[in-house]
């Protein structure tokens, strides 16, 4: 038996079609407009257009093989197999988002068909070839997206793109009633489409199940799950019935299971679609497939499937079944079906040549051009817009405003962040607040009181505990221009829905070179030091896989203006250059009032009336001498520790320390440390993160180091554990008693030097 | 065994015939004779006259209801001949192109399509309403080695924001070129507002000779006219891949006669005519080897050309690229080479 199974497959159908009778000479062309079956909503004119966008998708998956083989292709997953999705591209409107799984040729070229200009068999190539030149990735992967098709792009190869589409769904009536332009009609829904295998992903089923859950409490959720079933998961077989059984009789979610022949799966889809269009409710649409050549190019099929499977499987090839049933109902003849098929491999292959014509990306720059984009002015300007208003602020806080109260010079950490996001819900009538606890509660420390209260619960409302559904809803409401500011409650309930951060969130700009994006800010509590109640789950202080994503800025205030000031900073540079933050709020500090002694009052500041603003790479200074012997680098916890630390050094050592708050973790604001670090006599990075894992003295050391500024740098940094609960806490955490006599033989260092 | 080279065609539109035209018609060919017995049933002068006359009288000969037919005519009697050693795999067409494109690829029979053309060619005849007769403006917006000049786009754009005191539409999108169009104020706006430029030794904004302002609602009587007068036409599948005037794309196999109808005789007429879209997606989709351009005149060579370098199809980008690839591998075949 050969390897190369694409001949066998295409020569079946050639086979087919030579040897399938013609219809009888006298016998009329079928009418396009009657069904190809009675009873049955499939026209011959539909019928016939679906087989030719599969057979156009699977001249596509040939190409890519064949210039696999002088490496001028760069992917060979394949559609082929699946082309019955093309029956979903043609029922569902372009104004229907799509989000897609990596087997959907047939269903983009079909869409592709709504709207004149496209091409996207060209596209696809393009994509395949990893052209600058496509339309979408510009090379960066072989995505299927759109733009003007309304598909969001992702690699979609851990089912991670459901939550989003999920929290599209979700977000669609409530965009529509804040006033916000989605550009969409009122009855759109979302497609989200994925394989047997990757239904088994926690991220599938999170997002199925807050489906469902919307349901169950009442709120719209118009959309089609759609499980393109070829009963394997790469190598391993997916049980017979698995997906039935699994999501056959679950609560909330209409199953429709499609197979058969085209016009039986046309009549299942179209009904599905009308359910979820007319009940706004998810339905979980079972498209029957087969998985033809494996799981890409490279994957050796017959490793672990047997000559007489494979074969079998080549057998049941959609594409063969649909000729048939055109041919054999009259919509097609076999003369005129050669010719298509003829034709199309022809053209697409030479379009296949053409693509590797087509220019690549060459440089640094042209790949991350769109993955963080950042304007500072604009930022700047749009941290200003729209000006908040004495009227708007009033009807807000109410008679009097944070910064009249009682006393305004008194304010946490948590007081502040609370007037912060109510300043910006006030003038921002785009941006929604959401998470566990943050709306009847206030939040479990207090930070988001009152503001469902007095904004509402179309913008501030409680989720599900499921921190993958909150990411997902904060990208699907993002991507219909919402300004998303959800809450992971606890940072270490951030790994738990990492990969919504990491794989999706922060690469779409990538993928879509810029022209889909997903702003958000992520307000997350963490970091240790919370006195009396602890465990590592409440007091991760693990940066470092957020530190990991590209393009991801980092935010961590360390006192109540800053938070204010960098919260605003961070809204707008999601809002303008469509970044994603994460905000990191530190809970120790939350409610610190004092800073060296019991009652001093020194961690309680004044509130900055918006628009007052911070941006990456302004840092705070304290003790902004120029003859400090000293330099403490630090941030959050770790910064007041530092100041308290200062203090001693001058008292007790008579040494001059200055003191200077990163704020931004990412990017890091290597400028302002270098030019301090260039006047210091000694430096310390104090880190209260885990010393290891990408943390920030590992990059601010090594700067230095490298770029030779300074003296030699020195660290303290959290001990690589995890938090462990009560007294042990400081055997862990960095105690200002370390900071102190790290401080000393860094100032020793200038005189040993 | 050589497989003949994939072909596109792209069918020009009424500027095509020139002083240099004449003559394009062989009196004995069956289409012609067929032409001239729907000419005399309409009472319409001779196209053999035309053709054949001794010297190129512009208002006789650029009068719509004669120049559509003559190349029609002269374009189909190309297209068969390129038909003989190229396999036609799309067919385009600018504007009037489009008619022609129809009957090329089968969609409509030589009859009816010969029909459509001398109807709407007709109707265009008619005066619309409001004062004076309207027409089409050219403009560049390329430079002369046919790289994007935005200064031009610019013009452009404005020109179509402020229609002074007539009404401005955008009319046919040459990718080289814009062509706008409006009733009489506004051409004349136009032609006072767009910054004079010279590409070679042509000097625009440009007016066209004897044109309406077609692609534009202001024609939409000539829209119902024609669906009314031309109703018995019988509509076809096409035999070969048609791309129209949005760059969408008409497939033996898929497309639906009626659907092609409404779209030529209703959309097509009121909307613009996107002929850069309509190459593109016939270079993108249907890879050809080349383009061939029959039918009488040069009018399409430049913008195709400029189209081929904009593209950058077959890996040419610039005009010295296009240049050297014509004496090697002709990305562009035309049929005929006049004045």
């Amino acid at each position: 038996m050969t390897f190369d199974r694409v001949p066998v497959v295409e020569a079946a159908l050639d086979a087919y079609l030579e040897t399938a009778p013609e219809a009888a000479p006298a016998s009329a062309p079928r009418a396009l407009d009657e069904p190809v079956t009675p009873g049955r909503s499939l026209t011959v004119g539909a019928a016939r257009a679906l087989f030719e966008d599969q057979v156009t998708s699977r001249a596509i998956d040939v190409t890519a093989r064949e210039l696999k083989k002088t490496d001028r292709s760069y992917y060979t997953i394949s559609s082929a197999g699946h082309e019955n999705d093309a029956v979903l591209g043609a029922l569902l409107r372009i104004d229907d988002p799509a989000f897609l799984h990596y087997r959907s040729g047939g269903f983009m070229i079909s869409r592709a068909r709504q709207l004149p200009g496209t091409t996207p068999a060209f596209d696809a190539l393009l994509g395949i070839v990893a052209s600058s030149q496509d339309p979408i990735a510009q090379g960066r992967h072989k995505v299927w997206g759109s733009r003007p098709l309304w598909v969001p792009p992702q690699t979609s190869t851990i089912a991670s793109h459901l939550p989003k589409a999920m929290g599209t769904a979700f977000s669609l009536a409530r965009a529509r009633r804040l006033g916000v332009a989605t550009q969409l009609p009122p009855d759109a829904i979302v497609m989200c489409s994925f394989g047997d295998a990757s239904a088994n992903h926690a991220s599938a089923l999170s997002a199925i199940n807050t489906a469902r859950y919307a349901v169950r409490i009442g709120l719209p959720m118009p959309i089609l799950f759609v499980c393109e079933d070829n009963d394997t998961g790469i190598s391993v077989p997916t049980p017979e019935g698995w997906i039935a059984d699994t999501f056959g009789n679950q609560g909330h979610l209409r199953y429709c299971l499609a197979d058969g022949d085209l016009d039986e799966i046309w009549e299942v889809a179209a009904e599905a679609i009308r359910f979820v269009r007319h009940a706004r409710q998810p339905a979980f649409l079972h498209l029957r497939t087969v998985r033809l050549w494996g799981h890409a190019g490279s994957d050796a099929e017959h490793a672990y499937r047997s000559q007489a499977e494979i074969a079998a499987n080549e057998a049941r090839d959609p594409l063969l079944r649909n000729a048939r049933r055109l041919v054999e109902t009259g919509a097609a003849s076999p003369v005129e079906l050669r010719a298509l098929v003829r034709d199309t491999r022809r053209r697409v292959l030479e379009a296949g040549e053409e693509a590797t014509r087509r220019p690549r990306l060459e440089t640094t720059a042209e790949v991350v051009a769109p993955m963080a984009p950042y304007h500072p002015d604009r930022v700047a300007l749009r941290a200003a817009t729209p000006p908040p208003t004495a009227e708007g602020r009033r009807a807000a806080f109410g008679e009097s405003l944070p910064e009249e109260q009682a006393n305004p010079n008194a304010r946490t950490l948590a007081g502040n962040l609370n007037a912060a996001l109510a300043d910006e819900l006030a003038r921002r009538p785009e941006m929604i607040l959401f998470g566990e606890d943050v709306a009847r509660k206030g939040g479990v420390y207090n930070v988001t009181n009152g503001l469902q209260r007095r904004f509402g619960a179309g913008r501030v409302f409680d989720t599900l505990l499921d921190e993958t559904s909150i990411l997902g809803i904060a990208q699907g409401a993002a991507h219909l221009g919402l300004l998303p500011v959800p809450e992971i409650q606890y940072l270490a309930y951030i790994h738990n829905a990492l990969d919504q951060v990491r794989g999706e969130a922060a690469s779409l700009q990538f993928f879509s070179s810029g022209q889909f994006r997903n702003p958000m800010v992520i307000r997350v509590p963490g970091l240790a030091y919370q006195r009396g109640f602890g465990g590592h789950f409440h007091n991760d202080n693990s940066v470092g896989a957020l530190r990991d994503i590209p393009g991801l800025v980092l935010a961590v205030p360390s006192r109540g203006d800053d938070a204010a000031r960098m919260l605003r900073g961070a809204i707008a540079m999601a809002a303008e250059d469509g970044r994603v933050v994460v905000f990191l709020e530190p809970i120790a500090l939350y409610h610190e009032k004092d800073l060296h002694a019991d009652g001093d009052g020194g961690w309680l500041f004044g509130y900055p009336p918006p628009p007052d603003h911070l941006l990456p790479g302004q840092v705070g200074v304290y003790e902004a001498d120029d003859e400090a012997d000293l330099l403490l680098v630090s941030y959050a916890n770790g910064l007041r520790l530092s100041l308290r630390a200062a203090r001693r050094l001058r008292d007790e050592h008579d040494i001059r320390a200055r003191v200077i708050d990163l704020r931004w973790l990412n990017p890091l604001p290597f400028e302002a440390i270098r030019t301090h670090a260039a006047r210091a006599g000694g430096v310390l990075v104090v880190d209260e993160c885990r010393s290891t894992g990408g943390g920030v003295a590992d990059a601010i050391v090594a700067d230095l180091a490298e770029a030779g500024i300074g003296p030699r740098p020195a660290s303290v940094r959290a001990v690589d554990s995890f938090v462990p609960l009560g007294p042990a806490t400081a055997a862990v955490l960095v105690g200002e008693d370390q900071i102190v006599a790290a401080a000393l033989l860094a100032a020793g260092e200038r005189t040993a030097r | 065994m050589n497989r003949p080279p994939r072909a596109v065609v792209v069918c020009p539109g009424r500027g095509a015939y020139t002083s240099a035209s004449l003559g394009s018609l062989p009196a004995d060919h069956p289409i012609v004779r067929r032409a001239e017995d729907h000419r005399a049933a309409l009472g319409l002068e001779p196209l053999l006259a035309l053709d054949g006359a001794e010297r190129f009288d512009p208002a006789r000969h650029l009068r719509p209801a004669n120049a559509s037919p003559l190349i029609f005519l002269a374009t189909l009697l190309d297209v068969e001949e390129a038909a003989r050693d190229h396999e036609l795999v799309g067919v385009i067409g600018n504007s009037l192109g489009w008619y022609t494109a129809l009957t090329v690829a089968g969609a409509l029979s030589f009859d009816d399509g010969f029909r459509l053309v001398q109807q709407m060619a007709l109707l265009q005849e008619q005066p619309i309403a409001g004062d004076g007769p309207g027409g089409q403006v050219i403009y560049p917006l390329t430079d002369a080695g046919w790289q994007p000049d935005e200064r031009l786009t610019a013009s452009v754009a404005d020109a179509l924001l402020d229609g002074g005191e007539g009404q401005v539409f955008e009319s046919i999108d040459l990718g080289a070129y814009a062509v706008l169009a409006g009733d009489e104020p506004g051409v004349q706006g136009l032609l006072r507002r767009l910054p004079p430029v010279k590409v070679g030794d042509r000097l625009y904004p440009l007016r066209l000779a004897l044109h309406g302002p077609y692609h534009t609602p202001l024609v939409a009587p000539v829209a119902s006219a024609a669906a009314e007068q031309l109703r018995d036409l019988a509509w076809r599948r096409p035999a070969i891949t048609l791309v129209d005037g949005r760059g969408g794309r008409w497939t033996p196999w898929s497309s639906e006669p009626a659907a092609l109808r409404d779209y030529t005789l209703g959309g097509q007429v009121v909307t613009p005519y996107r002929f850069a879209s309509s190459l593109r997606v016939a270079l993108r989709e249907l890879a050809p080897d080349l383009l061939v351009l029959p039918g009488p005149g040069n009018s399409m060579g430049g913008i195709c050309a400029a189209g081929v370098v904009m593209e950058g199809y077959h890996g040419i980008r610039s005009r010295a690229d296009f240049d050297e690839a014509q004496r090697a591998v002709p990305v562009i075949l035309s049929m005929r080479r006049e004045g």
